[in-house]
């Protein structure tokens, strides 16, 4: 069948000629044809009295005009329009009124500093795997600007990032009135720069981002590779520094590692201080979601809770989508929830727990090191080999707790003992070695992708 | 046709009728009223195709028939022959003859062919109230929906059954009104929107009706028939923003200034300061709990200042805040009760306005940001 709207029109114009222009406009308007399906029209009208009107009145000549262009036609469908026809771009009619908006859904954002007023330090879970983090930001907000300037807050999604600067921000601008507190996402600040740019307006862009006290900026791995965005950081980054301005960052890597950024940019976020949120330990998830569902009027016992923060390894707001869908289930069936409830919960929607094979390692963490895959396998004891092979051993024995004797066996026939002595060597070298560690959270990165 | 009435009831139908006939439409027999029989009854019938009016009255019927006729004129002229008792009226040729004792006129009629149909229900009935009570819960909050929005959920009026009471809700996200009004046991309803703009058109058409309400649910449609009148409006199919939580935020407020004045008092001291109101109609209102008093304040650069207190009953601490005068008088009228109780949350927060000892109707207003 061809294409409905032009179906309709060619029904439309017909119509037209045959009726009075005022019948015509006031019952054809807004009318389109839905669908069609063995020969049933489906009409959409926009209103009650116009079904009536076209089913009584003109449904012969409706169908005569549809026929006379599609044969097949035999019947027709009248259906209202649930959608309002006339949606028309939204206004900003708070602002004409100078009122302000109920807190309808969310919690607004404040527009004038992009804070959300509901990150705050009060609703932030501290446990032993953001506790440096959390340190860094309380002596941020003791002596802004001073200490830790700036401060790089970096981890995978999902561990607090926003939450942790955002606290900083809505705390600094609840104490110190007088304080100029910015945030932002990096998106955001690109944003700008472009219409700066295309509206030749680089000095107002410049000056505005220059006049905050604190100036927080989320998610900046999104400059990797845009050169200009990055000039123009570096320049307010420098003026905001040197006047003693509190500037903090949040990124999903540590900055050595985004690629593109540029070595001025990466020396100078390594001034202040680096600090990473790793994902939430056993302890920390329990009291995540002990808070969660409290919050949520859920009551889990400790058994329930245990065997959750066991099963989802994930980041935080896996967590927490299990106590929200956790308390509907309870809603829905009017009880508490039960240890099976959860098992089956989990069973059914958790991500499957990551199958091991070794291979993919193997394949992965050789291409981090672009080296080939089959030397892993080898019995060689080039340098360059020995140090990946010892970190897929560690990793496949920490993360995936694989026996020594089968890691060793599936690496080329290795004995247990050469297996454990890797393993140690890396745990040894970790204390050490910062690079190390990094290198490390890196591959980790990539295997729970 | 042919029919002779009593004037006063064809008076007050067509004064009904009259108010839902199209204007400025482009289908000019909708600016008309169709009279048809049916036995001993006239029935009327006005549409503008948002709103469709039904109304039956007996009369006297000679001679079945049906007739369209403008609205307006035949209202002006009904109205305008005020002592007379009866009235007849035949359809000749293309227009209608009206004759009384002592007038008689001459309406040009219009097609009735290109009248339109009025939806029918089929009888689900949802639920059956007094009129009074339903038009009281919609004329309490109709205020408060948004004007010709783009969110068509903002612009309607919520009405919603929970436990043993009707609950009205609207709002255009600036303030929120809601009244609750206690009725019988309703088995098979949830709630439903009505446009804002037809509720006060229902609010109108039923007013002095005593009857029993009935309710009616369709497929985008709702049917309101109490007495002789029958009503059918859309209906909005859209989600009304989930309001509850803000009100449970603010009665869970620890940090509250609670002022009770009494409503004529306020609403005098008001009528003064909107004189010296800017163009935003900005008031800045001051609760002053050492002088017990609260004050209201406006200024305007090119007209002057202003200051009035109105004595007060105060709890909590001291508060300004500045509201848009219009936004918070509006929820004046819903307030049955000498005195009402304003709370203050704290800056930029929702100020909370209710009849004191009356907990059926509350509103919630936003303040201005500057």
């Amino acid at each position: 069948m061809r294409d409905y709207k032009e179906l309709w029109h060619s029904v439309l114009v017909e119509i037209e000629l045959a009726i009075s222009r005022a019948n015509f406009t006031t019952w054809f308007k807004d009318t389109h044809i839905v669908k069609e399906e063995g020969g049933t029209v489906v009409l959409s009208v926009p209103n009650a009295f116009a079904k009536e009107w076209l089913m009584e009145r003109y449904h012969t000549m409706i169908l005569k005009a549809l026929r006379g262009v599609e044969s097949s036609v035999h019947a027709i469908e009248y259906v209202v329009n649930k959608e309002e026809t006339r949606r028309r771009e939204e206004r900003a009619l708070g602002d004409a009124l100078g009122m302000r908006e109920l807190p309808l859904q969310e919690p607004q954002i404040n527009k004038e500093d992009g804070l959300n007023p509901r990150y705050t330090f009060e609703t932030f879970i501290i446990g032993p795997f953001n506790e440096l983090a959390h340190a860094a930001a309380q002596a941020v907000i003791k002596k802004p600007g001073i200490m830790y300037n700036p401060l790089f807050i970096y981890g995978s999604t999902g561990h607090g990032k926003t939450h942790l600067i955002q606290a900083i921000g809505n705390f600094v601008k609840n104490t110190s009135p007088g304080k100029k507190v910015f945030y932002m996402t990096s998106e955001k600040f690109g944003q700008d720069c472009m219409n700066a740019l295309q509206t030749q307006k680089m000095s107002v862009f410049k000056e505005k981002y220059r006049k905050y006290d604190v100036l927080i900026m989320d998610d900046i791995q999104f400059f990797s590779e845009k050169q200009k965005f990055q000039e123009e950081l570096f320049h307010l980054f420098n003026t905001l520094y040197d006047n003693n301005k509190q500037i903090i960052f949040s990124s999903d890597k540590h900055p050595h590692f985004i690629p593109g950024l540029e070595d001025r940019l990466k020396s100078r976020f390594a001034a202040g201080m680096i600090v990473d949120i790793p994902p939430p330990d056993q302890e920390s998830r329990i009291a995540i979601l002990m808070n969660k569902s409290r919050t949520q009027d859920l009551n889990l016992s400790p058994e329930i809770i245990e065997y959750l923060a066991h099963s989802i390894s994930g980041n935080i707001r896996d967590l927490e989508g299990v106590v929200n869908t956790l308390a509907v289930h309870a809603q829905l069936k009017g009880r508490e929830i039960t240890l099976s409830d959860a098992r089956n919960f989990i069973k059914n929607n958790a991500k499957p727990k990551k199958s091991v094979a070794i291979k993919d390692i193997v394949k992965i963490i050789s291409d981090f090191y672009s080296i080939e895959e089959e030397s892993i396998y080898e019995k060689t004891r080039r340098k360059e080999v020995i140090k990946p092979r010892q970190i897929i051993m560690y990793i496949l024995r920490e993360d995936f707790n694989i026996s020594y004797p089968s890691i060793g066996q599936k690496l080329g026939g290795r004995d247990h003992t050469t297996v454990i002595h890797s393993c140690e060597k890396i745990k040894g070298d970790l204390k050490e070695d910062q690079s190390l560690s990094q290198e490390i959270n890196q591959i980790r990165n990539l295997l729970a992708v | 046709m042919k029919i002779e009435s009593i004037r006063e009831t064809l008076v007050d139908a067509v004064s009904r009728a009259e108010k839902v006939s199209g204007r400025n439409t482009t289908l000019p027999v909708l600016a008309g009223i169709l009279l048809s029989t049916d036995k001993n009854q006239l029935i009327l019938k006005a549409t503008n195709l948002d709103l469709g009016i039904t109304i039956k009255v007996p009369v006297k019927v000679s001679l079945e028939g049906k007739v369209v006729v403008p609205a307006q004129t035949l209202n002006q002229f009904l109205n305008s022959i005020s002592k007379e008792k009866s009235i007849s009226l035949e359809s000749v040729n293309q227009t209608l003859k009206i004759v009384t004792s002592g007038s008689r006129a001459t309406f040009k009629t219009l097609p009735t062919e290109d009248f339109p149909i009025i939806p029918e229900l089929s009888d689900d009935l949802a639920f059956t109230m007094p009129t009074r009570d339903f038009i009281g819960g919609l004329k309490a909050v109709s205020f408060a929906a948004a004007q010709g929005s783009m969110k068509p959920e903002l612009s309607s009026v919520l009405v919603s059954y929970q436990g043993d009471e009707l609950v009205f809700a609207a709002t255009d996200s600036f303030r929120l009104a809601e009244k609750r009004i206690k009725v019988k046991k309703i088995p098979h309803f949830n709630q439903l929107l009505i446009p804002a703009k037809n509720a006060s058109d229902v609010v109108r058409l039923f007013d002095g009706i005593s009857d029993d309400l009935s309710v009616t649910l369709g497929d985008n449609q709702i049917a309101l028939r109490s007495g002789n009148v029958c009503l059918t409006s859309r209906v909005i199919d859209g989600t009304f923003p989930d309001y509850k939580q803000i009100i449970k935020q603010i009665f869970l407020e620890e940090n509250i200034s609670r002022v009770v004045v009494l409503k004529q008092d306020l609403t005098n001291a008001l009528k003064t300061a909107v004189v010296f109101s800017d163009n935003f109609n900005q008031l800045i209102l001051k609760v002053v709990p050492k002088e017990k008093v609260f004050q209201i304040e406006s200024k305007n650069k090119d007209v002057g200042e202003n200051e009035q207190s109105v004595p007060a009953v105060i709890e909590g601490k001291e508060v300004t805040m500045s509201v848009n005068s219009r936004y918070f008088t509006d929820s004046f009228q819903s307030i049955g009760v000498d005195s009402m109780s304003l709370s203050f949350s704290g800056e930029g927060r929702p100020i909370l306005i209710q009849g004191v000892g009356d907990k059926s109707f509350l509103y919630i207003v936003m303040p201005m940001n500057r």
